[in-house]
């Protein structure tokens, strides 16, 4: 998950209603999107209607002909209405065509503006919002419930505009050929109409089980098998099994629930669809006994009805997809309503920065937490300072950090650049001239040069190799990288230490060369001895800059001109590294501790690397002591 | 001199794994063998396909009854049609007639009544048998499925990423879903398709070739079209994975997208993503809708030509005005399924590879070797551990533990210090029988552990990983590991006994709390205690511990000591120590240096002897003097109990760093 933070991290179910018409309300935000097609759609709808217009007149044609050919009074008249189809149906052709493509193609062009204003959506998103969708849960909504909506602008709507229109059409040549004949065949019309609309508005939660036990089985397998390795240890392999037989089931069962209604609806549809052709068949039959009908116009009433009863089961079907599509449409939404907690300020003017960074009486609670991370924290970055944050994990530390480039909703009022509030500036700006270096080194599945130029792909080699020297990852990217700057790294590259993705998110910081450079915790797996060297580094590279570092050790934080100790959100004790030790303090304490630990640790790596090389530890042991 | 070990296992081409599986030809042999997993519901199954032809056939006979035989027999009586076969529809319907005593009108009604209710019954019986044959077929299928992959050894999940198998369990199930009610149902069509033909031929042969002439034209049709569109699809997926890849990527490193203020830049390429995507449609779309057209107007045109030549047929009195009108009918019948068959042979490629993919995944032979008669263990064991000129590495690679001999007594303590690489882990994977191991012995209380049942050995040996997996859970799940053997009560002692239990308490909802899988609730620290409540809670009778090498603050660090030496009271415990404190927690020590054991004594004697231990131990002592100096600053209680909003620990790689985690690194 991005942005860590961490209020309200446990799940919480969000409970959907079990309704289909309500739904079907949140297809009117779809609106917009569909709008700026209105004038194509405007025209292919006009266009398919005419095919449908076009597709009635065939019976017409076929009536003219049966009826010649059954009477042997009237002379056989088959060509002519044959050759009259076959024009019917290129016409016809062209003009679906034509249409067709285009409804299909606004459908395309919605997909992609949903995905792409969907995307863009998420980019300006804060921890709150983070915090309610997870990475797969957004990746559902923009490639599942996308998929839905798409379905719906694409066939739903048309269909049932043309599938009225057929009604209507249909139904016209019926009472124009016999209008008591038609009464009655459109006598269980309605009940067809009002069947249908009842089975969809029940469909949705069989169709929601249905999708829902499948997710539980995807999340299963990948949680299961990312965790192997703890499973084959405990011996948990056939609880494990049964417990996925138990969700696999669930999910058979859900999936033979949801096809057994749509079975029964079908059915129930189909039962009440044939009435009228029955009606047809029996009243309409009588009618042509008693010499009412003819027989050609008795058959070109079944051809309506074939055309009618198709019309009222898409009716159903287009509903039914409705439903799955408005759901979507309420799960995207309920992702784009959500409006980023990080309000910019684009327009505000930002000249040069000196690059003092103060926090004035800054509190901040998660969103969500029962009491605050931070308390009343007054801390000051002069301009061209280096301060170290120094405390136990948990401290509140990464907080203050995010606070200054408003990764989280910083309070106005309690953080400063240059005696201007954060919240003033825009946002882009802020985090140019303030730049962090997260905790988590995350790399992105791109060469090492695509993401050390993260912020700027036009950054020349001068600038990328002072970066990649000054954080110490000079010699891995010339030696141990065979592409250098050109190996691909991340999920799908090759895999780098901890340290080097450490060192390697460290350039990336620097490369931007900030006025103020924040520093998260990013020397916890380099080793001292590197680190020192690094750190001389950054003081020649960043000579007149400020940097807010964060840091467990005492020999990091002794370099910066003031240290604050941070303690349970509130700042334990502050001074610089002289006035820390005359305190006697936990500053003091620690540096006793952590100063032996040094002494021992750089002594450690020396003989760690003289026992990787081979050779007789304790010569070298006596030696350094 | 100990490549024999490796040489003796195969080396496996793992990357057939990882490739691509599109075959495009048929392949029997894998139908077959889905085959067997109907074979419970062999009779559901069977029975559909028997009740699909009887509704096929009922279907196939509507026209014919309503127009050869109301048309021909009452609406427009034709003396000439009597000639022309009805199916004993006719006789029927007299029947029908003299039986009910009713003009011949009403006793046709009567008859489609009866023929359709039949048709609707069995159409649904047959559709809701078919359904639940092919779930519960594949859901025993998904299920040995998973458990083949559950029980596939470390070394397999060393190569394969969890996400190449993963598809498997869920999309390629999915696929020969559509693969076995696809089967069946376009059975119905082949039997319709044929029931059609020997009626039409039974009407009038020359009719039915006419109808036959559109079938190649349809066929041509459909097949340049899949043709086309096999191409067009896999760009369509390629684009669409691609842009799904680079959203998840984005979601991930979203930190560091704002930080490096790319929102915009970011917008722009997946926009580049999203058009290329947006193209490969429009081009698909051009193909489609020609073809969906070409497929909507055969039909008509086929009644257009039925109408021309029937018509002069009918009036030549060759056939009757009803055959012309159930020819009209039969047309489609005729021309339908060939676009359907089209559409399956798409369905029955992709589920070709799905069913290649799956099949793959199960035939994969990789397993621990076990004991064809595995040894029974008494209940309880005493605990005494022994290797025994134990040598291994990994497949394909470099020795990693050379001659490792050394023998712990029940309920000792024994630490294990080396450097990076040393084969510390390794020593730890192979008790635990993570890998296979053929040069040397380790015997468990004098039993060989290649003679004893991995899953056996495994409840006996409990194995805290550096890692602590997090799955999404409560905390009592995440304890007990849902193994119902494992009470709520003992979870709870569990916890409590590891110093766990005050800050459980102090979650939202204590034990009760899900947690989120990546675990970003719960500190470094934390962590490891709910790895310590885990193991303990199934109260292994040898522990083996791979110390977790983040730095946690001293407070913390002293809550765990006490809680380490709680979980190793009395209990056989082999520890790859990296911390002084835990070291001298330990009765004795092992020092392994480049998979060889230099040192092994107790701490006293190793100290004597002045080596690598003592020069180890000079060095580490201050981390312990630090710790009992800090003591003072600690209260056990609180230290941890900061649950939630904390920052991530860090790890620290400057001391002794975990071994090689896998045999890639080794290769």
């Amino acid at each position: 998950m991005p942005v860590v933070a961490a209020a309200a991290p446990f799940r919480t179910g969000v409970v959907r209603e079990r309704s289909s018409v309500k739904h079907l309300a949140h297809l009117r935000r779809l609106y917009p999107y569909v709008q700026r097609y209105a004038m194509v759609l405007g025209l292919a709808i006009a266009g398919l209607l005419l095919t449908r217009l076009a597709f009635n007149i065939i019976p017409q044609l076929m009536k003219i002909a049966i009826d010649s050919l059954a009477d042997a009074n009237i002379p056989a008249n088959y060509a002519a209405p044959a050759l009259g189809i076959l024009a019917i149906v290129v016409v016809q052709s062209g003009i679906y065509i034509v249409t067709r493509r285009a409804l299909r193609r606004v459908s395309i062009a919605v997909t992609y503006d949903l995905r792409k204003r969907l995307f863009n959506h998420i980019q300006y998103q804060g921890p709150t919002f983070f915090n309610r969708f997870d990475t797969g849960d957004l990746m559902s909504r923009a490639v599942n419930d996308v998929r839905m909506v798409r379905m719906a602008v694409s066939f739903g709507w048309v269909q049932i505009a043309t599938v009225v229109f057929s009604l209507t059409t249909s139904l016209s040549f019926m009472i124009y050929m016999s209008p008591s004949l038609t009464l009655w065949v459109v006598l269980p019309l309605p009940f067809v109409a009002l069947t249908g609309f009842l089975m969809a508005r029940g469909m949705y939660p069989y169709f929601r089980d249905r999708q829902e036990s499948l997710a539980a089985v995807t999340s299963f397998t990948q949680e299961n098998l990312n965790g192997i390795r703890t499973i084959a240890a405990m011996a948990q392999e056939d609880h494990e099994i049964e417990r996925f037989r138990r969700a696999s089931t669930v999910y058979a069962q859900k999936f033979y629930r949801a096809t057994r209604y749509q079975q029964f609806m079908d059915v129930a549809m189909g039962t009440l669809t044939t009435i009228a052709p029955l009606i047809i068949l029996f009243h309409g039959g009588a009618m042509v006994l008693a010499g009412e009908l003819s027989i050609g116009t008795w058959s070109a009433f079944s051809a309506y009805l074939m055309m009618l009863t198709g019309a009222v089961t898409q009716i159903g079907w287009a509903l039914s997809m409705f439903v799955a599509a408005a759901a979507g449409t309420e799960r995207i939404f309920e992702v784009l309503d959500c409006e980023p907690e990080v309000v910019d300020a684009p327009r505000a003017e930002m000249g040069h920065v000196d690059g003092r960074l103060e926090f004035r009486n800054f509190t901040y609670r998660h969103p969500g937490a029962p009491r605050s991370t931070i308390t009343g924290v007054d801390i000051d970055v002069q301009a061209g300072d280096t301060v170290a944050l120094l405390g136990r994990v948990g401290a509140g530390k990464s907080t203050i950090l995010k606070a200054a480039v408003r990764l989280l909703d910083t309070p106005p009022g309690t953080v400063f650049l240059d005696g201007r509030d954060v919240c003033d500036l825009p946002l882009g700006r802020l985090r140019e001239v303030v730049t962090m270096v997260p905790q988590d080194p995350f790399l992105f599945s791109a060469t090492l040069r695509e993401n050390l130029t993260y912020d700027d792909p036009d950054r020349g080699d001068d600038a990328i190799w002072n970066a990649v020297d000054a954080a110490g990852l000079g010699g891995t990217v010339r030696q141990d990288l065979a592409d250098g700057l050109g190996t691909v790294v991340g999920e799908r590259g090759i895999t780098l230490s901890g340290g080097q993705k450490q060192r390697a998110t460290l350039a990336r910081g620097l490369i931007r060369n900030a006025a103020v450079l924040l520093l998260d915790d990013c020397f916890s797996s380099v080793d001292t001895e590197t680190e020192e060297n690094i750190l001389r580094g950054l003081q020649r590279l960043r000579g007149g800059k400020s940097t807010l570092l964060i840091s467990h050790r005492v020999s990091t934080a002794r370099h910066a001109d003031r240290i604050y100790v941070i303690d349970n959100g509130r700042v334990l004790e502050s001074g610089s590294h002289s006035e820390l030790l005359a305190k006697n303090g936990y500053y003091a304490e620690l540096e006793a501790v952590q100063s032996n630990q040094e002494r021992d640790r750089s002594r450690k790596s020396a003989l760690l690397r003289n026992l990787q090389a081979g050779e007789e530890p304790l010569a070298v042991a006596e030696g350094g002591a | 001199m100990n490549g024999a070990a490796s040489q003796t296992r195969p080396t496996r081409n793992y990357a057939a794994f990882d490739a691509e599986l599109t075959h495009q030809a048929l392949n029997m042999r894998l139908f077959l063998r889905l085959m067997r997993w109907t074979k419970p519901y062999r009779i559901t199954l069977v029975s559909s396909a028997l009740l699909i032809v009887v509704s096929v056939g009922l279907g196939a006979l509507m026209p014919v009854f309503q127009y050869r035989v109301v048309v021909d027999e009452i609406l427009v009586p034709n003396p000439a049609s009597d000639s022309l076969p009805s199916f004993y529809l006719t006789t029927i319907l007299h029947a029908v007639q003299d039986a009910l005593e009713v003009a011949p009108l009403t006793a046709a009604a009567v008859m489609f009544i009866a023929m359709f209710v039949t048709q609707t019954v069995i159409g649904l019986a047959q559709q809701l048998l078919l359904t639940s044959g092919a779930l519960k077929t594949l859901r025993d299928l998904r299920i040995d499925l998973f458990a083949s992959l559950e029980r596939k050894p470390a070394s397999f999940y060393d190569h394969v990423a969890v996400g190449r198998v993963m598809t498997r369990v869920t999309n390629d199930i999915e696929n020969l879903f559509e693969l076995l009610v696809g089967f069946i149902g376009r059975a119905g069509v082949v039997v319709q398709f044929f029931v059609v033909a020997v009626i039409m031929f039974a009407l009038s042969v020359h009719l039915t070739t006419i109808g036959l002439a559109m079938i190649p034209v349809a066929a041509v049709a459909t097949y340049y079209f899949r043709k086309v569109m096999r191409q067009a699809f896999r760009r369509i997926r390629d684009s669409v994975s691609a842009l799904n890849q680079y959203m998840q990527e984005d979601l991930i490193g979203m930190e560091v997208v704002q930080i490096s203020g790319r929102e915009a830049m970011n917008s722009g390429q997946y926009r580049g993503l999203n058009q290329a995507n947006r193209d490969h449609e429009y081009y698909a779309i051009n193909y489609e809708v020609v073809f969906e057209t070409f497929n909507m107007s055969l039909a008509t045109i086929a009644t257009v030509c039925v109408l021309w030549f029937g018509g002069g047929l009918v009036v030549q009195e060759a056939i009757s005005l009803g055959v012309m009108l159930t020819f009209t009918q039969y047309i489609n019948m005729m021309v339908m399924p060939i676009e359907s068959m089209g559409r399956f042979f798409n369905v029955l490629f992709r589920s070709m590879a799905s069913g290649e993919r799956i099949f793959q995944a199960l035939d994969w032979d990789e397993r621990l070797h076990e004991p064809a008669a595995p040894a029974t263990l008494p209940a309880r064991l005493q605990g005494e551990v022994a290797f025994r000129h134990t040598h291994f590495a990994y497949p394909g690679g470099e020795p990693v533990l050379k001659d490792v001999s050394f023998r712990i007594a029940p309920g000792e303590k024994l630490a294990i210090v080396g450097p990076t690489g040393s084969g510390k882990s390794t020593i730890v994977r192979l008790l635990a029988r993570f890998y296979d191991f053929d040069d040397g012995m380790i015997f468990l209380d004098g039993v060989d552990v290649n003679r004893i049942a991995s899953r056996d050995l495994r409840r006996r040996v409990g194995v805290v990983l550096q890692d602590f997996h997090i799955f999404s859970g409560t905390v009592s799940e995440n304890i007990s590991l849902n193994n119902p053997d494992i009470t709520a009560d003992r979870v709870h002692w569990a916890a409590r006994v590891v110093n766990a239990d005050p800050f459980i308490r102090d979650l939202p909802n204590g034990y009760d709390t899900e947690l989120a899988e990546r675990g970003h609730n719960l500190s470094q620290g934390q962590q490891q205690l709910l790895a310590f409540a885990r193991v303990l809670a199934s109260d292994p009778e040898i522990l083996v511990l791979d110390e977790a090498t983040s730095s946690i603050d001293t407070g913390t660090e002293l809550v765990i000591q006490d809680a380490l030496h709680k979980l190793t009271e009395g209990r056989t415990s082999i520890i790859i120590a990296h911390r002084l404190q835990t070291i001298q927690e330990c009765d004795r020590v092992l020092v392994l240096h480049r998979g060889v054991v230099q040192e092994l004594g107790t701490h006293d004697e190793l100290i004597a002897r002045r080596g690598i231990y003592y020069t180890l131990h000079e060095l580490q002592f201050q981390d312990s003097r630090v710790a009992a100096e800090l003591t003072g600053d600690v209260d056990g209680d609180r230290a941890p109990a900061q649950p939630g909003w904390v920052d991530r620990d860090s790890e620290d790689e400057s001391g002794f760093e975990r071994d090689a985690v896998d045999g890639r690194q080794f290769g």
